[in-house]
């Protein structure tokens, strides 16, 4: 009888036990900062979207209406982008494909195999992470133009290329300094994960007869792929948004040779004023394929991160 | 041929000495089994055995070639990790493959076949495409043992191979690795620090402590025979009773009790005046007294004590009792005997033990040396274990 009587009411008091100061407290920070994160997006997805007198008209973050929606904006920006959308990558990708390996290579001969002034070695490495980019521009201009001028030598080379031009020859020194910049950063963040794999396994490596590369090349770089997912994104993301290294070397966003980076600021900008559609298309347009990046490599990130931890 | 020879080996890690001038001789198809307390340097001597460590000073000799510059791989040595250190991301067949590419002398398809043939051997035929994480620990033991075998070396190293299993499968596992290496016929050393393992698989033991070595010897003599203290203290479950104390005359004096020592032992002891008194456990002898205290005290002969029960531990097959002295019950336990399982003793008895004089270690206190083992006649106890 009491079993009944207890299952039959419905118990209205449990529902406000749960709700106190404290979780109302935490749930309106949490929509606040939702808010303050998605807002600033939401109203340049809309901005990209608008027609100018649109923009001057509503709300920034208002969706447009009827004749203030147009696409133009985000087809004017893909057109101004479109080679420096190549150029970009172009730069980017061998240069983080670059880093990332020798990082790993690096990490892997200053962790797990045993020899003198590996100390030394490491040290040169952690003072590279802190070089500041201001200090090194100079040098770095006058290297790739005056002393050793690389694009210039090899600029009929890369023309012959199918799909490539001869103004491509630019980003070559561009991607040297990249890996070279990369290398310092990839290598201490591999280091960190190799340290934590057992050692028995480079042992059990060389017991079984496997060389020094072997046992890279088959147990250690197979076992790094959750890693190689991390410092990729990061150091993907790290270059393609890079400006200073390609305002030196490439020199403004009119050459035919310049990143994303370099055209951006110009696009949308003329002496009447400035486009805020075509800028926000532009800057979004400009972000994807980082975005992609991170979508594509999500798992891995997330299992880099778990055994980094 | 797989026999093994380390002179005046030494092993320096900045100022620590790891192993302290290491001489041992191991025979072709012999089972050795390293064993000491851990940071004893057993390990390290298995690594310079495997040429994962140099060797600071002396020379190692396997099959009689000089091995202190030679690769791991080629010293014709196979080794089973403690963690096993199978590669997580190849399947057991391409981690017992992985050893036997480096070997020359094979073709592809009998390499194959000489993976097929090792897994069967070890049982693990069914799991060879599975990934070491789908395993489980006895599992990847055999892995382990496989990854060793397919090379067939002329030596086997092993460090720790059974601590990560559980108490049954180890005891399994013991058996097997016994068997398993009958079979092969190849010289192994074994480092352990679990002095079961150490007694039930060895062909000789070999004592480490603090980077020495203490004694080299079969169960039997390590267990009857110890060379000191530490020996005599490591090996033996439970632990062998060691009562210090001093010689007073042809008497040993100890905290709590006074024990007279005969001829024979005088004769050992010399002029020697801090003694440490050893007797195994399974050698005291355990009489129920009279209840009368003072008849039975006045009963008492030389060799006997009357002691008081503070525990009793069964084990099923035989009971383990702490003993404390009457007079001194706060006491530590002053002994530890081993009874029959059936005889049946309760906490708080008072009982008769007698320590027999043929069965009692003398240890000089200040070298811990021994300087007399209880006597046995080995013939006569070795045609008792064959009747």
């Amino acid at each position: 009888m009491s079993q009944s009587s207890s299952t039959g009411s419905f118990d209205v008091a449990s529902l406000v036990e749960d709700v106190n100061l404290r979780r109302v407290g935490q749930y309106a920070l949490v929509v606040f900062f939702l808010g303050f994160f998605l807002v600033p997006l939401e109203t340049g997805i809309m901005t990209a979207i608008k027609t100018n007198e649109s923009v001057a008209r509503s709300l920034p973050f208002a969706p447009p209406v009827g004749e203030g929606f147009t696409l133009g904006n985000i087809q004017f920006a893909l057109e101004q982008l479109s080679g420096s959308f190549f150029n970009s990558l172009v730069m980017s990708i061998p240069a983080t494909i670059g880093s990332v390996l020798f990082g790993s290579m690096a990490a892997y001969g200053l962790t797990m195999v045993n020899w003198r002034a590996q100390m030394g070695v490491l040290m040169l490495f952690v003072v590279g992470v802190f070089v500041p980019y201001q200090a090194v521009l100079v040098p770095l201009a006058r290297f790739w133009n005056n002393i050793f001028p690389l694009a210039r030598m090899i600029e009929p080379m890369v023309a012959s290329i199918p799909f490539f031009q001869g103004y491509h020859a630019e980003l070559v020194p561009l991607v040297i300094t990249h890996i070279a910049y990369g290398i310092p950063i990839c290598t201490i963040l591999f280091r960190s994960y190799y340290q934590s794999l057992p050692n028995s396994l480079v042992e059990a490596g060389k017991i079984d007869g496997a060389s020094i590369t072997k046992i890279y090349r088959r147990i250690i770089l197979p076992i790094s792929k959750p890693m190689f997912g991390v410092v990729f994104i990061y150091q993907f993301t790290q270059i393609y948004n890079e400006f200073l290294f390609a305002f030196t070397l490439v020199t403004g966003s009119d050459a035919p040779a310049a990143p994303v980076t370099l055209v951006l600021p110009a696009i949308g900008a003329s002496t009447s004023g400035i486009d805020f559609g075509i800028r926000m298309s532009a800057a979004f347009l400009a972000a994807i394929p980082t975005l992609i990046l991170y979508v594509a490599f999500a798992e891995q990130f997330a299992k880099g991160l778990r055994t980094e931890a | 041929m797989g026999q093994i020879q380390l002179t005046d080996l030494t092993k320096r890690f900045g100022d620590t000495v790891a192993v302290d001038d290491l001489s041992l001789d191991i025979a072709d198809e012999e089972f050795l089994v390293l064993v000491g307390p851990s940071g004893c340097g057993k390990s390290t001597t298995l690594r310079m055995l495997a040429g994962l460590e140099t060797a600071t000073s002396g020379d190692i000799y396997i099959g009689g070639d000089h091995m202190n510059y030679r690769v791991p791989q080629n010293r014709d040595i196979a080794m089973v990790f403690q963690d096993y250190a199978l590669y997580p991301h190849m399947t057991v067949r391409q981690n017992i493959r992985f050893g036997l590419e480096e070997e020359e002398g094979y073709t592809s398809a009998e390499r194959d076949e000489r993976v097929v043939e090792v897994a069967e051997t070890l049982g693990i035929a069914e799991l060879l495409d599975r990934k070491p994480d789908e395993l489980s620990g006895g599992q990847q033991q055999r892995v382990a043992l496989g990854r060793a075998i397919v090379r067939d070396p002329e030596v086997f190293l092993m460090d720790e191979p059974l601590s990560n299993l559980d108490a049954k499968l180890r005891a399994e596992m013991r058996t097997e690795l016994q068997n398993l290496q009958d079979q092969l016929a190849v010289t192994t050393v074994y480092v352990t620090h679990n002095q079961t393992e150490a007694m039930t698989m060895a062909d000789r033991i070999a004592v480490m402590d603090d980077g020495e070595l203490q004694q080299v010897a079969s169960p039997f003599e390590c267990y009857h025979e110890p060379n000191n203290l530490f020996v005599a203290e490591f090996i033996g479950e439970p632990m062998i009773n060691l009562v210090r104390g001093t010689r007073s005359e042809t008497t040993f004096v100890g905290e709590h009790f006074s024990y007279p020592l005969d001829e024979g032992v005088m004769e050992a002891v010399g002029d020697r005046e801090d003694l440490v008194l050893g007797i195994r456990p399974e050698d005291i002898e355990v009489v129920d007294a009279a209840t009368d205290d003072t008849a039975a005290d006045a009963a008492l002969g030389d060799h006997e004590l009357r002691m008081d029960v503070t525990v009793v531990e069964p084990h099923g097959d035989q009971n383990v009792l702490h003993l404390s002295h009457p007079d001194q019950p706060s006491a530590d336990d002053a002994l530890q005997a081993v009874t029959e399982g059936m005889h049946l003793v309760t906490r708080g008895d008072r009982v008769t033990v007698t320590i027999p004089p043929d069965k009692i270690h003398v240890f000089d206190a200040e070298t811990g040396t021994a300087v007399h083992n209880r006597r046995h006649d080995q013939e006569a106890d070795l045609t008792q274990l064959e009747q």
